[in-house]
């Protein structure tokens, strides 16, 4: 019964801006922090996906990411950014982390496209070379394209996320991108391009 | 030429570009699964519980320090060992009822909080035959029965002769202990 009660609770309360629903959640409301939860768990557990490319990493990076939100809400400082972008931020951290840990994560390898896979973007497999190819790009690449082309956050909030300026951001989603076409060209693969 | 090799950087771009947003698109209903809200809920629960016993044993132990504090403030503060320089022998010649007593001074305090009670003490009674020299040697504070107060001719009620006084006593430079005065606290 009670947490029927406490999830229509929850789901009433999505509508709630995230600093409300934070500091209701920092004074020991279950239900904000449910919403809080509802509202941003799913980008920061794709974030987690499309970086490591593992349902169980990401699983465990987002359950971490909201342990460390509930003990150290307090350090978020709206005048920095956005609640979604502190999340990002603590995600990211906590991705190297296990990325460091789990080694063999990071060893995606080089991908090489099978067929021009850019010319042809409707079929499953295609959507799974090009995750292969993004999992396939340097780190620091990888978190720029995944945050701004898959997570669709402006430079601003990806600058504060990757705590770097923006001109940063914006460099390396530009090499990001083009270290992805050469992949998906599969001719240009061939010639060993990167 | 490079019209068209700027043509093409572009073309690349918009499909990289559109490749990734299909991949976006692929990605859109992913979440994590249910079992995961179920345990950060848990982890929130159990954190509140923690945060509610910490603010309880903060109030707790806040409340014992303040009962301490007060407990210490009323209680009167031991004082230490007073070195005896008294000049004057001890006189035991008369061995009446009268306890020859005097005050101790009272020593400078910084702060009248930590003041310590005030001592009364008897004289100096000899415990050698020889009247010892008063002015030298070291005073040391020690705890016997009542009824040491009896060897050097003071009164004792019978049934206070197991009761603990608390005595000075000068020990010579070569060791000995030469005198006795004792001590009462207020």
């Amino acid at each position: 019964m009670l947490p029927e009660v406490l999830d229509r609770a929850s789901d009433s309360m999505i509508e709630m801006g995230d600093a409300e629903l934070l500091e209701r959640m920092l004074a020991g409301d279950e239900t904000a922090f449910t919403a809080l939860y509802r509202a941003r768990h799913a980008a920061v557990y794709r974030f987690a996906l499309q970086m490591t490319g593992s349902v169980v990493i990401a699983e465990d990076v987002t359950q971490e990411v909201f342990i460390a939100l509930i003990e150290h809400g307090r350090r978020f400082d709206p005048a920095r950014g956005t609640l979604a972008s502190f999340l990002y931020g603590i995600a990211r951290n906590m991705v190297r982390r296990r990325m460091e840990k789990d080694r063999e994560v990071e060893a995606i390898g080089e991908f090489a496209a099978e067929d021009d896979v850019l010319g042809d973007l409707t079929r499953q497999e295609t959507i799974g070379q090009v995750r292969r190819a993004v999992l396939s790009l340097p780190g620091m690449y990888r978190e720029a394209v995944v945050l701004c082309d898959l997570q669709d956050l402006s430079y601003d909030e990806a600058a504060v996320a990757l705590d770097c300026p923006v001109g940063t951001v914006r460099s390396r989603l530009n090499r990001g991108r083009a270290m992805l076409a050469r992949k998906l060209r599969c001719g240009a693969i061939a010639g060993g391009v990167l | 030429m490079r019209g068209d090799r700027r043509g093409c950087v572009v073309k690349a771009e918009q499909d990289i570009i559109a490749a990734l947003r299909a991949l976006a698109g692929a990605d859109s209903a992913v979440e994590a699964s249910p079992e995961l809200e179920a345990r950060v809920r848990q982890a929130f629960r159990a954190r509140q519980a923690r945060r509610k016993w910490n603010r309880a044993a903060t109030w707790m132990l806040a409340a014992a320090a303040v009962l301490i504090a007060v407990l210490l403030i009323r209680q009167p503060h031991p004082r230490p060992a007073v070195v005896a320089r008294d000049p004057a022998p001890a006189a035991v010649a008369d061995e009446s009822t009268t306890i020859p007593v005097h005050i101790a001074a009272p020593v400078k305090q910084r702060h009248a909080r930590s003041r310590p009670p005030r001592e009364i003490v008897t004289e100096f009674f000899p415990l050698i035959d020889a009247p010892p020299p008063m002015d030298r040697g070291e005073v040391f504070r020690v705890s016997v029965t009542a009824a040491a107060m009896r060897t050097v001719g003071l009164p004792v009620a019978e049934d206070r002769l197991s009761d603990r006084v608390q005595a000075d006593v000068l020990v010579s430079e070569e060791g000995l202990a030469t005198a006795i005065r004792f001590v009462k606290q207020e």
